[in-house]
């Protein structure tokens, strides 16, 4: 990315004023926004392995916590995005956030993946035990996200700037 | 003993030395210290969903929180361990912080919330009062003080 445009996106006022004086509170945000999306990935997760909620239809696990994850998701994208303003050359060089990146997009197309393909047969498997690909993608997914956590820890104790 | 003496001797302990030492050690402890309290968070929220009779409703409450409860009572426990552990390592950056003694009220008060709301889905399991689905918002706001006043630790 050309290194003039992450120059001007932080010298803006608003990156500045994040930068000076509101950057804990939109990180607050952001924590508690990706505390939901994890947390609630991981109880749709291990019902997709079949260690939990077994007692209840995976789609109806998926159907009732699913609007909190993509709810709490955009929130965790704008404050992500506001928090990579304030420090936007320092970040875009950042081993970690690079990594986070890129585990987002791979547990995206996780998900892409199980819903085009694995998620077609779920009326054979909803209330019971799902196939190993369904427990397979469930897996990736919490591996991905605790990914995504740890690099995003990460990135507070290596980014400069 | 005065604080400023307690924090200067939790970092010449030995454990201490070795996690300031160990390359990584903070961080790393601190990443499973923010997986616990995610899944926790997530956790809370249902019961708390659940209490006001939405989230997986499908489930009678008793069952619900007999599943999860004891799921929160590990995490909390694993926090313990790893938030010890961070205080051992930085001690100044807690004992001596006030924001440190605020996340440790709330917390607290997460708990004993969590006991009471506990005892509610035991005994009265699918009666919906208004005074239980209040405690179940203020116990999600507790939650998210608990939170809000960790991120803070770092910045006073």
């Amino acid at each position: 990315m050309d290194a003039g445009f992450l120059d001007w996106l932080q010298s803006t006022g608003l990156a500045v004023a994040i930068s000076e004086e509101w950057f804990p509170f939109v990180e607050s945000l952001h924590v508690i926004t990706m505390a939901i999306v994890a947390g609630t990935i991981f109880v749709v997760d291990t019902r997709l392995i079949g260690l939990t909620s077994t007692r209840l239809p995976f789609s109806y696990v998926a159907e009732r916590m699913l609007p909190w994850t993509w709810g709490a998701f955009v929130c965790s994208a704008v404050t992500g995005t506001l928090l990579f303003i304030a420090n936007a050359t320092g970040y875009f060089d950042n081993t970690p956030f690079r990594m986070k990146m890129l585990l987002l997009v791979l547990a995206g197309l996780n998900m892409l993946y199980f819903q085009r393909v694995t998620f077609r047969t779920v009326s054979a498997w909803d209330a019971g035990r799902p196939p190993v690909t369904a427990r397979l993608a469930g897996t990736i997914s919490l591996i991905l996200w605790c990914g995504v956590i740890a690099f995003a820890r990460w990135i507070g104790f290596t980014a400069t700037g | 003993m005065s604080i400023v003496a307690f924090g200067n001797w939790l970092t010449s302990t030995a454990l201490s030395q070795l996690i300031q030492r160990t390359h990584g050690a903070i961080a790393d402890i601190q990443v499973v210290h923010i997986l616990c309290l995610a899944t926790l968070f997530a956790l809370a929220l249902n019961l708390s969903l659940r209490i006001a009779g939405r989230g997986l409703a499908a489930e009678p409450l008793a069952s619900l929180a007999g599943r999860f409860v004891p799921a929160m009572w590990i995490c909390l426990g694993l926090l313990f361990v790893t938030g010890a552990l961070l205080i051992i390592a930085e001690p100044h950056r807690t004992v001596g912080n006030p924001i440190f003694y605020v996340k440790m009220i709330l917390l607290l008060v997460a708990i004993a919330l969590t006991l009471w709301l506990a005892s509610v889905a035991r005994s009265e399991p699918e009666k919906r009062a208004a005074l239980h689905v209040a405690a179940a918002w203020l116990y999600m706001l507790v939650w998210t003080g608990v939170i809000v006043a960790g991120r803070y630790i770092a910045y006073r």
